[in-house]
């Protein structure tokens, strides 16, 4: 099986004044192509850290991250973001959606990074937020969408630039549990076609429907699941 | 890449907060205003100024007799040639004396024409052409010949039928005297309303056999030589006369010393107005930069969320700057619209001639769009560096 993230004993360390916090401690992970992995622990046990750090958001600091082969240490910040733009699609528990914008335009803003023509990006963007239900709802805003919905604009957003890997910090978090498993189901559709899924969960049922569940405690990993 | 994208949510960055948006800009917009105004204005009252300046010329003086008394009576005819000895830079003093006086051909009466005595020299030196007929000669003056050369609109006002050379007119100032009108003058026109083509011209001594009893003249026409600078030469006559006639009796007008003086203080006034622009444009930009901060740091969950998405450094370094250089630029062009508004109101009031200054427009349209991008680099420079993780945590 082919490894798309290999964490190479990462540690993430804040200073606190003093205080020196090991967010994440000598963490090291691999996960493969074509995977749906959920990650569990506790508040605070380093599960956004390791998304983040996954997703370079963050960089780590001791380590190496690999994606896809590639050693991302040392990439400038323009390098990461081109990895952020096409390789990974970011969903996150509160949606994140840009509230002045409407939910065609929210899912639009990778393409335009990625430089793709407006009549083309528009198009897209359309297509996608078909696949996720929201046809009729294109022109609104995000204050004017359901919890679910929002959460579906900004699955539309993170898949619009077709990425191979969907990180998902607690996509449920904030969703009620019928919405929550509407948002799983579709996780596991897009699994299907072959997107190499992580997500964040609290809830051991969701969990469950994974091939692989990673436990983290005070930054370790408690139990990988494989 | 995207600089229609960048202005579009740099407008609408800018509806969503109006008000404040609008009072950090007033640095900028008082400041355009004011450069604007103060430039059209000044603009409008040098084109007024130079539009009177262009009736005499730069290079012409004229030295008025003032009053009656004793003092006044070296002014003669042949004092034209002292001036001319004496003072460097003098081209031709010419002698002019000049009335009104009604004029009638036949059935025709213009009224209160301008008549004046002139030397030979007059026309050419005033870049006078005959349209008919001929100017005057040396020898119509010495003879003193009563002939005439009238201006354009006064050879239609008295001969509508166009046959002026040739004929008669009478002059009617105490007594009626009849003069030969052996030329019409070609149009000149002036910017002000004293014209030449409404006037009426003889010899000079003609002019002060018939109609004058004394020898004292009613003008001295001074032409400065090519090369010279009026302005001294016109301190140099000053000089002259205050030795031999004395201040209270005579009156100087050279222009070249009007505009020289205008020219000061405009000057003088482009420094102070550089003072106000730089003072003013630096509130401004300080305001830019003020508001540019707020919107960084209140915008750093939206800068999070876009750097996730993708966007490189240099995407929201260029997103930032856009909004800072299209606030900046709108509160330009409020100035400039504010700015136009006094300056015409105030020519108006003024009695100048408005008018809109290209310089302005490059200031109000310039200015601000540099100030944009000067004070809104490190608020720019600021939002791009935001590592994207922990933008995101202050979402
Ligand atoms: N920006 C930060 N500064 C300091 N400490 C942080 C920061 N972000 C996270 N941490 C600390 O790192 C640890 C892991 O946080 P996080 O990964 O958010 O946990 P989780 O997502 O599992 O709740 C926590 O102790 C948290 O306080
Ligand atoms: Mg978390």
């Amino acid at each position: 099986m082919k490894e798309v993230i290999v964490l190479d004993d990462v540690s993430r360390i804040y200073r606190m004044g003093d205080e020196i916090v090991y967010a994440l401690n000598h963490v090291s992970l691999c996960i493969y192509d074509g995977s749906l992995t959920s990650i569990m622990g506790p508040s605070g046990s380093g599960k956004s850290t390791i998304m983040s750090i996954i997703g370079c958001l963050d960089v780590p600091t001791y380590g190496h991250v690999l994606i896809d082969v590639e050693d991302t240490s040392g990439m400038s910040e323009k390098d990461l973001s081109y990895i952020r733009n096409r390789k990974i699609g970011f969903v996150f528990q509160h949606f994140s959606l840009l509230p002045k914008m409407s939910a065609l335009e929210n899912v639009e803003i990778p393409l335009l990074y990625a430089g793709v023509r407006p009549k083309e990006r528009r198009e897209r963007a359309e297509e996608m937020l078909v696949r996720v239900g929201l046809s009729d709802r294109m022109k609104h805003r995000p204050n004017e969408l359901s919890g679910g919905q929002k959460q579906r604009v900004a699955i539309a957003r993170a898949l619009v630039n077709n990425p191979r890997l969907i990180l998902a910090d607690e996509p449920t978090g904030a969703l009620d549990s019928t919405t929550g498993h509407e948002v799983m189901e579709l996780f596991h559709g897009l699994n299907e076609e072959g997107k190499t899924i992580v997500f964040v969960t609290h809830d051991r049922s969701l969990a469950s429907e994974c091939q692989r569940i990673i436990s983290i405690r005070d930054g370790g990993i408690e139990d990988d699941g494989l | 890449m995207m600089v229609s994208e960048n202005i579009r949510m740099a407008l609408r960055s800018m509806a969503s907060s109006k008000l404040r948006t609008f009072l950090s800009l007033l640095g900028i917009v008082i400041g355009v205003a004011s450069v604007v105004a103060i430039m059209n204005l000044g603009q409008s009252a040098a084109e007024s100024m130079s539009a009177s300046f262009d009736v005499g010329g730069l290079n012409m003086i004229t030295v008025r007799p003032r009053g009656r008394g004793r003092e006044t009576m070296i002014f003669t005819e042949d004092f034209s040639y002292t001036l001319q000895n004496e003072i460097d830079g003098v081209q031709e003093v010419l002698p002019l004396v000049s009335s009104t006086a009604n004029v009638r051909q036949r059935d025709e009466i213009a009224e209160s024409v301008v008549v004046q005595g002139v030397t030979s020299g007059y026309f050419a030196s005033n870049s006078l052409e005959a349209e008919n007929g001929r100017l005057f000669s040396v020898e119509d003056n010495i003879s003193r010949r009563q002939v005439a050369v009238i201006g354009t609109a006064l050879a239609e006002d008295l001969f509508p039928a166009g046959n002026a050379v040739g004929s008669y007119v009478s002059v009617m100032r105490n007594q009626s005297k009849s003069f030969l009108v052996v030329g019409v003058l070609a149009s000149h026109d002036t910017s002000q309303g004293s014209s030449f083509d409404d006037a009426l011209f003889m010899p000079y001594n003609t002019y002060t056999e018939r109609f004058r009893h004394t020898d004292r003249v009613g003008s001295y026409s001074i032409k400065v030589k090519d090369g010279y600078d009026a302005v001294s030469v016109a301190e140099d006559i000053e000089d002259y006369l205050d030795r031999v006639a004395g201040n209270d009796y005579y009156r100087l007008f050279s222009p070249a010393t009007v505009k020289a003086m205008a020219d000061e203080v405009t000057g003088t006034f482009t420094v102070f107005l550089a003072a106000i622009a730089a003072i003013s444009l630096a509130v401004g930009g300080i305001g830019i930069m003020n508001i540019m901060l707020v919107s960084v740091s209140e915008r750093t969950g939206e800068i999070g969320i876009r750097k996730a998405l993708g966007a490189a450094p240099s995407v929201i370094r260029k997103q930032f700057l856009s909004e800072s250089v299209v606030v900046s630029a709108s509160g330009g062009l409020i100035g400039l619209i504010l700015g136009i508004i006094i300056s015409v109101a105030g020519a108006l009031i003024s009695g100048w001639i408005p008018v809109i200054s290209s310089g302005a427009v490059t200031v109000a349209v310039g200015f601000p769009i540099l100030i944009g991008i000067f004070f809104g680099w490190y608020p720019a420079a600021k939002a791009a560096s935001l590592q994207p993780m922990e933008a995101l945590q202050r979402e």
